[in-house]
């Protein structure tokens, strides 16, 4: 049980020491700026999307509400 | 699976490395140049134990070139660095997750950064978001600052969680019980309509998370709406917010949520324009519940309430849910305790130097927290900046020590730059003690009789970002000068929405102002959330100018006054 704690605490630590280099080399936003951020990017550029300027404007279909005035 | 879509992160990675070889080079440089033999270790001990003084922190060499990445965070002595970094940085992390896991569709989520440009680009980069609000703060100050970003990102996840949740265009074109229970209103309809319905359903604003979040944490990420829908015929000239809001519709980038929707005519006519857009793309019922322009006028307050009452009667119609009452008087008392709280901060702030929040927290949490309406989170942050701030006036901690002067900012902010006051306090002590936009639905409803709520809640809809003061008559605008006074302010920033035509109407008739009664104005021009048109390098020429050439004033921190955010989110 000792050792397993002992075990537990050194792993517990080892990954709060790396978290903190993360956070202090701003790690996390270099890793986002540089490496996710673009994947992104280039999927949205990439999407096929509809021309919704096509949908017909169809004025007054759903002006069924009396307004009480 | 198409592999070209990792090819940026190759070039990305690539750039990276070549970065942070020419950070390692340098540091070890610094320290091989570095006088061991004449060394002030006793200074440099105490530097590492309590962080710098605000004069020598040098924040502007911290930054990369262009993107203001931080070559490292700052060093803000071990208790602050390490607050930081446990309750700022990882506990933001761990609750964004949770927050994100426990909401009703994870996955939906998952899908949603994939699909949405407005989701996966502006809300990746949230920490930095924290992370430039933040900057230089020490103390109580970073403290209290940063509970209000966590009460935002808490509200933005709610947000947009629901909205994939009930998208039908993530669950193949199906509209599932979510979709029938969530109701989309314009981002400047108030949240309070909705109070009735709370128990059995929420609302979630069409704008607010695609847009109007989007552009304090990623400036980018709205860019190419604004680009679409001048691509369809728009001039360039219309106000952005308009053209955004529109332009997420032509890239067919809107979530597909509710059976119906509420417009109004909030902050003004171009937002009309914004609703016929709307009405043409998002193809539901829509109810258009407009606002009097001049808000003053008692003849107007009982249509006003009746746009209000049938808005009501719409929504009864389209869900078949009826108007709860108790439900209703519920989150009208609970916002009332909000808006007390408010005002208590705002009697800190103006009569003391110990309040603990600074501008661009106490802005932003002002505007999402008084336009999403009640909501668990604010009363939760409410009583974590009720202990900070007691805790600064009891024992006269002054948060901002280095303010040389007191601000009042005045008229729109710039959106891409909110956090320009937190630049300005470290670069030249200016101290925005209050915005503008943070006085707006400043009304405490009266309960006690049906007239009495009908009609405080009629002027609470009416007093609404923008219309309150901007837009509501010259009168409204004025206000700035009680509001100088009141805040015991020394000099103003005022803001100048270049697009915005009610504002450059008024433009000379504030230059008389100040000239006849003798206060310090700094203009600052922006588009609201085009960062293209004025750039924020810009924004600080203007304000290291002003400060300089008028107010003849060195600098605190000399390396802010120039460095390249070009490429910054």
């Amino acid at each position: 049980m000792k050792r397993f704690l002992s075990k537990v605490l050194k792993i517990s630590l080892g990954v709060y020491s790396a978290l903190f280099v993360v956070f202090f080399f701003d790690l996390d936003g270099k890793l986002i700026k540089y490496l996710v951020e673009p994947i992104f990017l280039k999927h949205y550029d990439d999407m096929p999307r509809r021309d919704v300027t096509k949908d017909e404007y169809l004025i007054g279909k759903f002006d069924n509400f009396d307004k009480d005035t | 699976m198409d592999f070209s879509v990792f090819e940026p992160a190759v070039s990305g990675a690539k750039e990276l490395f070549s970065i942070e070889k020419k950070n390692v080079k340098e540091a070890l440089t610094k320290l091989k140049n570095f006088d061991f033999a004449n060394a002030d270790y006793g200074k440099i001990l105490h530097d590492f134990i309590y962080g710098k003084p605000h004069e020598e922190r040098r924040l502007g060499d911290l930054y990369e070139d262009r993107t203001c990445l931080y070559k490292h965070r700052e060093w803000r002595g071990i208790k602050d660095t390490f607050y930081y970094f446990n309750n700022i940085w990882l506990y933001n992390y761990i609750m964004a997750v949770k927050d994100i896991v426990t909401s009703d569709e994870p996955l939906a989520v998952l899908k949603g950064f994939w699909r949405y440009r407005w989701l996966g680009q502006g809300y990746m980069s949230v920490l930095h978001w924290f992370d430039r609000g933040l900057e230089g703060e020490r103390g109580l100050g970073l403290r209290a600052s940063a509970w209000h970003y966590r009460a935002m990102v808490c509200e933005t996840i709610r947000q947009f969680s629901r909205l994939c949740a009930a998208d039908s265009k993530l669950h193949n074109g199906q509209r599932n019980e979510l979709w029938y229970k969530t109701f989309a209103h314009d981002e400047t309809v108030a949240g309070a309509i909705f109070y009735p319905w709370r128990d059995r359903a929420d609302d979630v604003p069409l704008q607010m998370v695609p847009y109007f979040v989007t552009v304090h944490v990623n400036a980018n990420a709205v860019l190419s709406y604004i680009d679409a829908i001048q691509s369809i015929g728009l001039p360039g000239d219309p106000c952005p917010m308009c053209q955004a809001e529109s332009g997420i519709f032509v890239l067919d980038d809107y979530p597909d949520y509710s059976p119906f929707l509420v417009t109004s005519n909030e902050a003004c006519d171009a937002s009309v324009s914004t609703s016929i857009t709307t009405d043409w793309f998002f193809n539901r019922p829509l109810f258009a519940m407009p606002q009097p322009m001049q808000f003053d006028d008692p003849l107007v307050q009982k249509y006003c309430r009746k746009e209000i009452e049938n808005c009501w009667k719409f929504i009864e119609e389209q869900t078949g849910m009826p108007f709860n009452k108790d439900e209703f008087l519920k989150h009208i008392k609970a916002f009332n305790e909000i808006t007390e709280f408010e005002h208590e901060k705002w009697e800190v702030s103006a009569k003391t130097d110990y309040y603990p929040v600074n501008g661009v927290a106490q802005a932003l949490y002002r505007i999402y927290s008084s336009q999403v309406g009640d909501r668990h989170q604010w009363h939760e942050i409410d009583a974590h900046v009720r202990k900070i701030m007691t805790k600064a006036v009891q024992n006269k901690i002054n948060p901002y020590p280095k303010a040389r002067h007191r601000v009042l900012a005045w008229s729109c902010a710039p959106m891409f730059y909110s956090f320009w006051c937190t630049w300005a306090y470290n670069c030249w002590g200016l101290k925005t003690v209050i915005n503008m936009d943070s006085l707006m639905f400043d009304i405490i409803v009266r309960t006690d009789t049906e007239d009495h709520l009908m009609e405080d809640f009629t002027k609470f809809n009416e007093w609404a970002p923008m219309r309150r003061m901007a837009v509501g008559g010259y009168k409204h605008i004025f206000e700035c000068w009680e509001n100088y006074e009141r805040f015991n302010c020394d000099m103003i920033m005022m803001y100048d929405q270049i697009q915005c035509k009610g504002m450059t109407g008024i433009h000379g008739m504030f230059e008389d102002e100040f000239r006849n009664r003798g206060i310090p104005a700094c203009w600052m021009p922006h588009a609201l959330d085009d960062r293209r048109p004025v750039t924020r390098a810009e924004i600080r020429n203007a304000i290291n100018e002003y400060m300089s050439t008028v107010m003849k004033e060195e600098p605190l921190d000399p390396t802010l006054l120039e460095f390249d955010d070009e490429a910054s989110w």
